[in-house]
Order: C-alpha cells, then sequence, then structure tokens
C-alpha cells in the first residue's frame, strides 16, 4: 500500500494510488447494495482490499484481530525463516547497555538480541517506560466496540467490500455471513490511563447506550439491517496517538530500539506497510519512503504525560471521522510550552496554533474585528483570515513587524579546540569555516544527500557554533547529532531552546528601530546579511542579533535571554511605534517565505529531497575538497542530473474568492501529464497570485520511468494545478521574482536601495 | 348571548371532565354556539401546516379523554343535549380535517409547531424553587428546599399553590389548590388556609401577644415566610376583610384556651372548617364595599380543593381535602423508586367516601346522592371549600343571591339550584389527616393536583422524580447475553432510554420534569417532544378538552437530618 495515506486521510481527495474512495454511483454496483438505504451517500466508500502482513488467511477468517489461526499461519511462514515465537510470555523490562539494546527480560528468562521491536499496542507506553533507560511512546487507549450479528438471511459473501461511512462515523464489513459494524463516536471513553490494564481488558463491558448513536447511523444507512440478529457486543480498547498518526521507527535514546505502535485504530489495514517500511528500517538503516510523520522523533518527552494523552486521544478519535480542513488546531493539551510573552500577545488578540507544544502566533485580530467560530471557519475555500494576515505582510514590506518565534530548536556546540568545527563540517553539507560573526545557511544530509535538517548556524567564536533548527526538530536533530558526533568529552552540545525567546523584525523599518535601541550603526556596511553579532538592546545586554529573517524580507532575528525577553519585546514596541511596528503572525511568515520561493523542512524538504534537488547548490561545498555526509549522491546528482526539481508555480486563472484553495498535495500537470506534487502553497499578497511549491518529476511516457528533469524540461511546459478536481493554469519558475527582492522603499531612503538581502 | 353573562363561561361549554356539570337549558345554547366556532380560530393556525398532525393529536388524546367524554355525555349531565347535537359538534372538525387535508397535505408542517426552547419557556414560566437555606453550613432542616410549577389549561387557571415557612411555630407548609366554577375559592383558600392553620398551631402565650400587638397598634409578630412565584398574587382589597375574619378567629382560640399543646392534626382540620366556615358567613353577611361584596360571593359559589402538607422535623401530616393527592417518594434499598399515597381522594372512587356521604343523608337520598361518580350528579369532589350551593339551605341561597349583586343575579350557574337537594348539607371542607413519620428512605413528598394524576400513575411519578433528583438514571446496562434480540429491537430500546436522560438535563425544576412528562409522554413513557410541542400549542378554547390544570409542588427531604433526629 501507499505509506502516504498511513498519516494523513483525506476524504476530500479521491485520487489515492492504492486506497479506493468510492462514490455513490459506485456504490449501486457493489455487492451487497440492496442494504445501502439512502440513495444520497454523502460520505464515501472505501475498500480494503489489502493483503495483511499474516496472510490473506487472516482476512478471510474475518475476525478483526489476529486471532489464533492467524498467528498459526504466521508461526506457519516464519519458522521456516528460523524464527521462534513465543507465546504467553511477558517482558518485564529491556536491557540497555551504553545507549544500545542488549536483551529483553521475560519471565521465562533473558532473551539476547541487538534488536528490540516494541509494538505492545496499548501496553507499549507502559512497556516503554519499563526499562531503566525509558522510551516514550505517546498514545493512549479509548474503548472501542464493534457488533458483531448472526449471518443475514443469504449470508454476505466474502468478497462484499468494507463500507465506511464518514458522517455516520461507521464502518461495515461482513464477518462470517452477518455484518461486523463499529465506529468512532463523538465522546470516547479512554481508559487504563493510570496503566496496567493487561488483567482489565478481559473484564471490559460491553455498552449498548454508548453504542446507540453508531447503531442509529448504521440502521439509518442500512435500515434492512434491522431484522438482523445481535450475536455480541464487543468492547475491544485501541490506543490512539496525539496526532492521529501511527509511531513507528527507532527510539531517539536507546539505539535497537524499535517501536512500532499507536495504530489508531487501523492496524489491520496499515500492518502490511508498517510492517514493510520498519523492516526496511532495522535492515537499511532507513525505510524506502520517506516516513517521518510517522517516526517516533517526532515526539519527546514533553508528549509523555498521561493527562495530555488522555484529554488529546479523546479529541483524536472522533477525529477520524470528521472533515480534515487545512490548518486544523488541535483545542486539546494546549498551553504547554509557551513564550514568555504569551500572556502579552494574547492580549494583543494573537490566535494560537501549536507545534511540537509550543504555541505560536496565527495573526493578530486587531481590536473590534470578530473572526467566525472554530467549527464555521472550517474551510477549503478562502479563510476568514485572509484580510488580517494581508495587512501584516503589507506592514512587513513596508514597515516593521515583530514574530515570536521562540519555539525554533536552538542547539549549542561548543569544543576546547577545533573539534566542534571538524565535526561539523563533517556533518553540514555547507562551508562551516566562515569568519565568526557570519551564519551559514546549510542541510544536515544523510548518505543518499537527503535533509535530515535544514538550518542557519552562527559562528559564535572560533570554537563555538550557535544552530537553529524547524520547531519539530528537537528530538530527531538531537538523536542524529549524538549518534553522529565523536565520543569526545571536549565536544558539547547543549539544548538552549528554551533559554532564548526569538524575536523577528520583519520590514525595511527594522534596521531603524534596532539602530534607535542599541545605539549601534545596523545599516549594510556595519552590519551584512546573514552576520551575528551579540549587542545590547534597550537595557539588555547579551543579545544575539542576526541580519536574517527567515523569509527573504530585511531584518533581523533577536535571541534573547528569556529574562530579558519582555524588556525587549516592549522596548522594541516602544521604540517601534513612529515607524509604524505592529505583531505579526506565522501565517504572514510562511506567505511572505512562499513568495520567495523558501523551502521548509518538514514541508517540502524531507530526507529524500536533496539540495541539488532544491536549487541549492550554492550551500554545498562540493568543490571545496572537504568530506562530508551524503557528498557522494550529490556528485552523483550533480553529474547525472535530478531525478526530480522543486518548482514554484504561480496560479494564473484562479479565482481567490470563489475557487477552492490549493494547500498541498494537489496534483502537477505538465501539458496534460501527471508530473508531481505540490509540498505547500500560500497567497501572495504582493503578486496577488497563489504561490505553489512542489516537486516535478520528469516520467517517461510509455514505461513510467523517472527520467533526469533539466532546466529545460521545467521551462518548456504548459502547467496546471489541480485543485479538487479543477485545473488552473500555472507558471513554472526555478527562481523567485527578483522584482520581489527590490525593496519598494521612500525617496527619503535610497542610500538603502543597493541592500540586497539574498 | 347568555353565556356571556357567566361568569365563567366556560366552564359551560367544555364538554371536557369538568368538575361541575351544570344541566341548564340554556347552556345548551352557547354549547354548540360557542363551540362551532373553534375551528375557525383554528383554521388560520393551522392554514400552513399538515393538518392531519392535529387531528392526531386529538385522535391521540381522544384516547385518553374520550371514556371521560362519553361517560359524561352518555349519564347525562348533558341530558338535554341529544347525542345528535353532540355529534353535530364534532362533526365541523371532521369536514374540515378533510377538506384541508385535501388541500394543504404537501405543505411543509414545521411551521405549527413550538420549537424546544419555546415549549420550554411555556414549561419554566410558572417555576418556582426553594432552598432552605443553610445555617452555619448545616441544614437543620428537615426539608432541603422545594419546587413547583402550574401548567395552565384553563384561562385564566384555576388552580393555585402555596408555601410558607412558619415563623412562630417550627414546619414548612406547602399546599395545592383546585378550583372549580372560577379561581375565586382557590385563590382565597391558597391566601387564607395557612393563616389559619399557623394560628391553630400557635401556643397560646404567642396567641396573646399578637392579640396585644394587635390591640395596642404595635408591629405584629410574623406568622408566616412566604414563598412566592411572582405570579402567585395577593388579594390587596380584602385582605382587611380577612384579617378581620382571622383575628375573631385567634381571639375565640384565646377564649378557648384548652392549655393542651396544640395536636398539628386537630390544628389543621380545625383550619379547614374555620376558614370554610369565614368564606360562608362573610358571603351570608355581604360587605359594604360592593367590590368585596361580589368576591366573597363568587369566593363562596365557587369551589376549590386543598391538599396541604405540614413538615415539621420527621413529623409530616398532610390533610387533604377533595381530589388533589400527595405522595411520598421512597428510594428502596435496591436503589428503586416507589409511592406511598398520603392522602385518599374524595370522589365516588373512593369507596369510604361514597359510604360516608351516604350515611350522613336519609335513606330516600342514597339513589341521588352519588350519580355518574358526581356528588348529586354535578361534582366530581366530595370535600371542598366554597361551594355554598351544596352547603347552604335553599332558602339561604335564594336570599343570598337575590339580595346580592346583579352579576350574580345574572349568573345561571348561582341561581340554579341542585336537583335532589333535600338535606344540605352535601359538601364539607372537612380534611382527611395523616400522619407519617419520615424516614431516611423517604427522600421527597410530591403534591399535585389531579390534572397530574389524571395522566401519571403514581409509581411513574415516584421514579421520575426520584430519578431526577437523585442524577441516577436506574436504567440497568443492558446486556444481550444469549437472548435473541435484533438490531430492530435493540435500537428501539436504546434510543427510548436516551430519551429518558436527555429530558431530565433540560430541567433544572422537578415540578417541571414533571409536567414536561405528564403532558409530553408517549406511549413509552419517555417524552415525546413533537406531542409536547402539540399539546402546549392547542388553542386556549382547545386546551381544557385535552389535559386539565397541573400544579405539582416536590419537596425534597433531607434523608442526612431526618436519619439524625430518628
Amino acid at each position: 500500500g501507499c505509506p502516504r495515506r498511513l498519516w494523513m486521510p483525506h476524504p476530500w481527495r479521491h485520487s489515492r494510488p492504492g486506497w479506493m474512495w468510492l462514490w455513490a454511483a459506485w456504490a449501486a454496483g457493489c455487492p451487497g447494495h440492496s442494504m445501502i438505504g439512502h440513495i444520497a451517500l454523502a460520505g464515501a466508500l472505501e475498500v480494503k482490499w489489502e493483503t495483511l502482513l499474516v496472510g490473506k488467511k487472516e482476512l478471510s477468517d474475518s475476525s478483526l484481530t489476529p486471532g489464533y489461526e492467524g498467528w498459526w499461519w504466521a508461526d506457519l511462514l516464519l519458522s521456516s525463516a528460523g524464527v521462534q515465537i513465543h507465546e504467553r510470555t511477558s517482558v518485564s523490562h529491556v536491557s540497555v547497555q551504553k545507549g544500545r539494546v542488549t536483551g529483553v527480560e521475560t519471565d521465562r528468562g533473558h532473551i539476547k538480541c541487538q534488536y528490540f521491536v516494541n509494538c505492545a499496542g496499548q501496553w507499549a507506553y507502559e512497556l516503554g517506560h519499563s526499562g531503566e533507560e525509558p522510551v516514550n511512546i505517546p498514545l493512549h487507549a479509548c474503548e472501542h466496540f464493534y457488533l458483531l450479528t448472526h449471518p443475514l438471511k443469504e449470508p454476505l459473501a466474502n468478497n462484499v467490500p468494507t463500507v465506511v461511512d464518514p458522517d455516520g462515523r461507521i464502518y461495515i464489513r461482513n464477518w462470517q455471513g452477518g455484518i461486523l459494524s463499529g465506529g468512532f463516536e463523538k465522546n470516547p471513553k479512554p481508559l487504563f490511563t493510570e496503566g496496567r490494564n493487561q488483567l482489565e481488558i478481559h473484564n471490559l463491558q460491553e455498552d449498548w447506550d454508548h453504542f446507540e448513536p453508531l447503531l442509529s447511523s448504521l440502521l439509518r444507512r442500512m435500515p434492512n439491517l434491522e431484522a438482523l440478529q445481535i450475536m455480541q457486543l464487543v468492547n475491544c480498547p485501541e490506543s490512539f496517538t496525539p496526532d492521529m498518526r501511527c509511531i513507528m521507527g527507532e527510539s531517539p535514546t536507546v539505539r535497537g530500539y524499535f517501536v512500532l505502535a499507536g495504530m489508531n485504530s487501523a492496524g489491520i489495514s496499515y500492518g502490511g506497510g508498517a510492517g514493510k517500511y520498519l523492516a526496511e528500517w532495522m535492515v537499511n538503516g532507513y525505510p524506502s519512503e520517506n516516513v517521518w510523520p510517522l517516526d517516533l522523533k517526532r515526539f519527546g518527552t514533553l508528549q509523555s504525560s498521561r493527562t495530555f494523552l488522555r484529554h488529546r486521544v479523546m479529541e483524536v478519535m472522533p477525529l477520524m471521522c470528521d472533515l480534515k480542513v487545512p490548518r486544523w488546531d488541535f483545542q486539546t493539551g494546549r498551553q504547554l510550552r509557551t513564550s514568555p510573552l504569551y500572556d502579552r500577545l494574547d492580549a494583543q488578540g494573537a490566535r494560537w496554533m501549536e507545534k511540537h507544544g509550543f504555541e505560536r502566533v496565527k495573526y493578530f485580530v486587531p481590536p473590534g474585528k470578530d473572526l467566525l467560530d472554530l467549527d464555521q471557519s472550517k474551510t477549503f475555500y478562502k479563510p476568514d483570515w485572509f484580510d488580517i494576515v494581508g495587512s501584516e505582510v503589507k506592514c512587513c514590506k513596508e514597515a516593521v513587524c515583530v514574530i515570536d518565534m521562540s519555539s525554533f530548536t536552538k542547539f549549542e556546540i561548543s569544543s576546547t579546540g577545533d573539534q566542534a568545527l571538524q565535526s561539523l563540517q563533517y556533518l553540514f553539507s555547507n562551508d562551516l569555516d566562515v569568519p565568526v560573526g557570519h551564519v551559514v545557511h546549510t542541510g544536515m544530509l544523510n548518505e543518499n544527500g537527503g535533509y535530515e535538517n535544514d538550518c542557519s548556524i552562527a559562528r559564535l567564536s572560533k570554537r563555538s557554533f550557535f544552530m537553529i533548527s524547524p520547531t519539530d526538530q528537537q528530538v530527531h536533530c538531537w538523536a542524529w547529532l549524538k549518534n553522529h558526533l565523536p565520543e569526545d568529552s571536549n565536544l558539547t552540545i547543549e539544548d538552549v531552546t528554551w533559554k532564548y525567546t526569538a524575536l523577528n523584525l520583519i520590514g525595511p523599518r527594522a534596521v531603524d528601530v534596532l539602530s534607535e535601541l542599541s545605539y549601534a550603526p545596523m545599516t549594510p556596511e556595519h552590519f551584512p546579511s546573514f552576520f551575528c553579532k551579540e549587542m545590547s538592546v534597550g537595557y539588555a545586554n547579551g543579545i544575539r542579533v542576526m541580519s536574517i529573517t527567515h523569509t527573504g524580507e530585511p531584518g533581523f532575528m533577536l535571541y534573547i535571554p528569556i529574562e530579558y525577553a519582555l524588556h525587549v519585546y516592549n522596548e522594541v514596541m516602544n521604540m517601534g511605534q513612529k515607524y509604524g511596528i505592529r505583531n505579526a503572525g506565522y501565517y504572514a511568515l510562511r506567505s511572505l517565505r512562499i513568495e520567495k520561493f523558501f523551502a521548509f523542512w518538514g514541508q517540502d524538504l524531507d530526507a529524500f529531497t536533496t539540495p541539488m534537488e532544491c536549487g541549492r547548490e550554492f550551500q554545498v561545498k562540493l568543490e571545496k575538497g572537504m568530506e562530508f555526509v551524503g557528498q557522494e549522491a550529490l556528485l552523483e546528482q550533480k553529474q547525472n542530473g535530478v531525478y526530480k526539481r522543486f518548482t514554484m508555480f504561480i496560479l494564473e486563472d484562479h479565482d481567490t474568492d470563489m475557487d477552492l484553495w490549493p494547500w498541498w498535495g494537489e496534483p502537477i500537470f505538465r501539458n496534460g501529464r501527471y508530473v508531481g506534487k505540490t509540498t505547500s502553497s500560500a497567497y501572495s499578497y504582493t503578486l496577488e497570485r497563489h504561490v505553489c511549491l512542489g516537486f516535478v518529476q520528469h516520467l517517461d511516457e510509455k514505461t513510467g520511468e523517472e527520467l533526469v528533469v533539466t532546466t529545460d524540461f521545467i521551462n518548456q511546459g504548459e502547467y496546471e494545478i489541480d485543485i479538487a478536481g479543477q485545473r488552473f493554469q500555472a507558471k513554472a519558475k526555478l527562481y523567485p521574482f527578483s522584482s520581489l527582492f527590490a525593496q519598494r522603499r521612500r525617496k527619503d531612503e535610497v542610500e538603502l536601495s543597493g541592500y540586497q538581502r539574498e | 348571548m347568555l353565556a356571556a353573562s357567566c361568569c365563567d363561561r366556560r366552564m359551560c361549554v367544555c364538554p371536557g371532565p369538568r368538575r361541575i356539570a351544570i344541566p341548564v337549558r340554556s347552556s345548551r345554547l352557547p354549547l354548540l354556539s360557542d363551540a362551532m366556532p373553534a375551528p375557525t380560530h383554528l383554521f388560520p393556525l393551522i392554514r400552513n401546516c399538515e393538518i392531519s398532525r392535529i387531528c392526531s393529536t386529538m385522535c391521540y388524546c381522544h384516547h385518553k379523554h374520550l371514556c371521560c367524554l362519553s361517560s359524561h355525555f352518555a349519564h347525562g349531565h348533558f341530558r338535554y343535549a341529544p347525542q345528535k347535537k353532540f355529534a353535530a359538534l364534532y362533526r365541523p372538525k371532521e369536514n374540515f380535517y378533510q377538506f384541508v387535508h385535501a388541500r394543504d397535505y404537501a405543505s411543509t408542517p414545521q411551521r405549527f409547531y413550538l420549537t424546544p426552547p419555546q415549549v420550554n419557556s411555556i414549561l419554566k414560566a410558572n417555576e418556582y424553587s426553594f432552598k432552605v437555606p443553610e445555617f452555619d453550613g448545616k441544614n437543620v432542616s428537615s426539608v432541603l428546599g422545594f419546587d413547583s410549577n402550574q401548567l395552565p389549561a384553563n384561562a385564566p387557571i384555576e388552580d393555585r399553590r402555596s408555601a410558607a415557612t412558619c415563623l412562630q411555630t417550627r414546619g414548612m407548609l406547602l399546599g395545592v389548590f383546585d378550583g372549580h366554577a372560577g379561581c375565586a375559592c382557590a385563590q382565597a383558600v391558597s391566601e387564607r388556609l395557612f393563616y389559619y392553620i399557623a394560628v391553630s398551631l400557635l401556643p397560646h402565650e404567642t396567641l396573646l401577644e399578637i392579640e396585644n400587638a394587635v390591640e395596642s397598634g404595635r408591629a405584629l409578630l410574623p406568622i408566616l415566610q412566604w414563598h412566592k412565584h411572582p405570579n402567585d398574587y395577593f388579594s390587596k382589597e380584602a385582605s382587611k376583610l380577612y384579617f378581620n375574619s382571622l383575628r375573631t378567629y385567634w381571639q375565640e382560640l384565646i377564649d378557648l384556651n384548652s392549655g393542651e399543646t396544640t395536636d398539628v392534626k386537630e390544628a389543621l382540620i380545625n383550619a379547614f372548617k374555620r376558614l370554610d366556615n369565614d368564606i360562608s358567613l362573610e358571603a351570608q353577611v355581604g360587605d359594604p364595599n360592593s367590590f368585596l361584596n361580589y368576591l366573597v360571593l363568587r369566593v363562596a359559589f365557587s369551589g376549590a380543593t386543598a391538599c396541604v402538607a405540614h413538615v415539621d422535623g420527621v413529623d409530616l401530616h398532610v390533610a387533604n381535602t377533595g381530589d388533589s393527592r400527595a405522595m411520598l417518594g421512597v428510594q428502596e434499598e435496591d436503589g428503586s423508586w416507589s409511592a406511598v399515597n398520603l392522602s385518599y381522594d374524595h370522589n365516588a372512587q373512593n369507596e369510604r367516601e361514597v359510604e360516608r356521604v351516604k350515611t350522613e343523608h336519609p335513606k330516600s337520598e342514597e339513589k341521588s346522592l352519588v350519580k355518574q361518580d358526581r356528588l348529586l350528579g354535578l361534582l366530581m369532589p366530595f370535600r371542598a371549600f366554597g361551594d355554598v350551593k351544596f352547603k347552604w339551605s335553599i332558602e339561604l341561597q335564594k336570599r343570598v343571591v337575590e339580595s346580592g349583586p346583579d352579576q350574580l343575579n345574572d349568573n345561571e350557574y348561582t341561581k340554579f339550584i341542585p336537583p335532589n337537594y333535600h338535606t344540605p348539607p352535601y359538601l364539607t371542607a372537612e380534611p382527611e389527616v395523616i400522619h407519617h413519620k419520615l424516614r431516611p428512605q423517604d427522600k421527597f413528598l410530591v403534591l399535585a393536583t389531579d390534572g397530574l394524576w389524571e395522566t401519571m400513575h403514581r409509581q411513574d411519578v415516584a421514579r421520575i422524580v426520584g430519578e431526577y433528583l437523585t442524577g441516577v438514571h436506574h436504567q440497568q446496562p443492558i446486556a444481550v447475553g444469549g437472548y435473541k434480540v435484533t438490531l430492530g429491537q435493540m435500537h428501539g430500546l436504546l434510543t427510548e432510554r436516551r430519551a429518558k436522560i436527555s429530558s431530565v438535563f433540560e430541567d433544572q425544576n422537578a415540578a417541571t420534569h414533571l409536567i414536561r412528562h405528564a403532558v409530553g409522554n408517549n406511549e413509552f413513557g419517555t417524552v415525546d417532544h413533537e406531542r409536547l410541542s402539540k399539546m402546549l400549542s392547542l388553542p386556549e378554547e382547545l386546551a381544557r378538552m385535552y389535559r386539565d390544570d397541573i400544579t405539582i409542588i416536590v419537596v425534597q427531604f433531607n434523608s442526612h437530618v431526618i436519619g439524625m433526629i430518628s
């Protein structure tokens, strides 16, 4: 199966490979159609034709969980390969030495091993915490009910498809000629919050009153089932994760400790693909597809609170059947990590989203302006914040804005001698041997040249570096550095994320605000682009000021020790008043970034994207004769060309007000043929057009084989972007509009006109 | 038209289960001419909606009332109204039904219905709750508080309710009063009865103190603290008159000073009898003020039943006159609810009561005493306040009516003398008093007029209120086990259970909750919103045909305190 659907089911997209969404018209022709009561099948039907890991046998047995026969089958298959299955054996803990798995302690003795896979389902959390070195697997169980009936008068055939009715929140499938039907109710019942559930699970009670809404929607959809006799209502808890995606991969703290759990009640259909990728991961070091959205390392210990998990899964489980609108934010488990400025910003109308537990501002609602209620604001069209973000963007372009970007992951790497520089030169693709005070934008690549991380590194001194990465890199990047940096007591790496509050001063007037506050010249001659300097702002000293904004706009990032955060913010806002300063949020930042063709790790870039494929060859030290991770792969790409190319598209005939907006994942068509998908998109208030970023491939027309993508191939094509079935003409560009960089300045600032940032 | 001059013409026209049925010849005319316009009133209302729904309401309701209707008619308290006429009364509706049905069947049915918020605002309009204040963090009263509510069917409503705390003695008084032939008597009793009871309970010294205060013009000790809904009014004009009668009563009590401690039961009986006596006397004496003169006559010629509870610690006394009812809600050890009657209905269904009436009159009248389950073929309750037509001699009635104001004289009802009226009085206001020692398992007391008891069994009342008050719905979890259950059956069962729970959460008042059930219950015993909405949407002139005024007081006991005292 296609792994992508594992983490983002998109009910509004019906063109996913390996995943069939059947619409009402089709339903009329499917076996068992006589049971479908309503003509307008508002949702979609879904057919699962998956072959499971344990074999087809299990599917035809049609029991929901792998039953005894399933195991028997697996046993038969695996024993021929020398695999032993120990049943009725309980694991007390996993032994770890020097950060590696060495064995498993069971009630039948010790078992030595190199690799351990925790796929204990809803017990995975407890098992993960049972060892000396805890592995946090954030999942929580909820009661899940499904109904079994006696066979129909005319028993259902084995090939009857599984029907999913998202509106009714139910699924229905054949079970021994009768039906098996369960669902995801709006009011889930979380359980086992305090753990120790192995015994209780056998005594769970049926709860018919709780099942009533699901039964009602079953009978509404298939009224003829009314006469069907009940066999049993099964209460079978399922585990859910904080973001509705399953958890797999290696522990960031214990090597050889793998996890595959938290399937959010889709274990049977995902089992095959998940098993495949985990096996690849264990054998090859990484699976054959990007599985970052499922990676255990997207979570840290901050998601291990049972209270947090209990509350979050109560929100997650009903979402299984809900329409997932773009820019959806979870409402539970919020306000965990906040900037010291949180209350100040909140009082000024900030609306918040959350990333890795950190509250970040989306935009500021001006006083007197009301936005829609949460439920009403859900849309695939032009959202209600459109004008608000537009005015924030305008302010960034014409005056100056402040964005609190404290959530960024911040590491300090230092050494007594040259160790830091040497190690980092090997781990990072760009040349870090720059003069002190310079900031380098670089990738952290894997052996295949793919981005494990995309970051900015400031050289604070000869021997110390300050590294800024995306928010959700906190666990992953830390683990990567720990695993790749040499064991050397003279080389230290410290996570200083919590020590600094980051303020992004964006806009042509940022320079004025900062120079007035510091009595230091901030003009490009004194403070060129990509520069870092510790200076005083207001009364506060030791503020790390960097001349980058992550948007391509002029301005500065201020890394402020948290105790000065409020002071510096107040000073900046007071001083900025005469320059028209205002608060802005991440949505404005995003619009600015995307119109400048800035790729972002986690959205556009992943472990399968190389600098060559996204036009960042200039950020790679290929010519300098230095060895670094991924060098060979990149050299090969340089020689042979790339098979996909990061491209910017400007939608031509898209009506912002009336048409569905592109969000991400829209198919790209070149001369009428599918060539790839978008990875992110935003409305550019400057271009007054939608900008989509995405990768273009060159597929052979006959064989479908991937061919090299050349600049000519990109430039000589007619492009269309398909938004929910409607195609819009798009102009493809490999480089950003240079006109956007020419600052529109007032006449009295002509002296700054030569100043260009990137 | 004759009916127009009638003090309460609705009384004459309504074919519903009236307390008093008047077989006056002339009433035939208003009966028909008044009932006929009903469809025309209805017409604009129904025009835009599916008429069949309204008719189904009618049919539905007829289930309940048809028996009453037919019995009343057939047994002839409309004996001058031939069956043919009765049929004529109903036929227009049938025709009308067919006519509109054919015309407008497919139009949207929604508009006619009250929405749930509208229904709620109607149900909650008269609700009242009182919580006994806690003393120093502890509630030392055996009463936690009470909820009361009333839903009119008559316009104006003829039911009354009262609640008050006795300030000079301990204890709380609660009562429901169901008026007939107008609301004047029920209103007067609701204002006055508790004073009579309180005074009857007062020790000699207190009575003296009060009398001295009045004598010397000093401030009077407050006797009662009323707990009144804003809609519960007291007549200002008559207060002086009422006060004087009351004062005469306590002066007599002072004179009679027996020195014995007051027995609650006796006090209740005395108070009831004394008040009825005063009502009768006031009407005979009259008042120089013509308004008051007419008022006291209306009070005396109309009637009211009373069901009053006096709670003092673990001692609960219920004094009942008429067919309202008091019921104790008891929680059994298994958590289930059962009902204990604390009053006997005084009507034809009560054999002892029929027996009592018969022994009080010569054998020659035996046959005419109770006819068609009514006293003298007219009155449903066998005991009541007022109703001097059943108490005074014919001469007295004639004298008072003739010397009374014109309004009274013009009234067909007051002039009418009951048939076979030989040995008055036929009616008494003397209550039957039941004393009950409260136990910890006695959780609440329901006092309600017959409007509730006609529609609900006491066992259901006990369960609904009990579950409401405890917030626990003793719905055993369902298990299929080895039984053969289909999905459809299970679905029906579950929907029913859910409806039960959801209706509880809508109400903050136990009495409101009970009314919701009484009016909206479907055949499953769960509230059916559509039915509720239909019942409450009935136009004024039809409402009385499908339901009676309902007045309910639910008193919640403090089991903790009761457990400690007993």
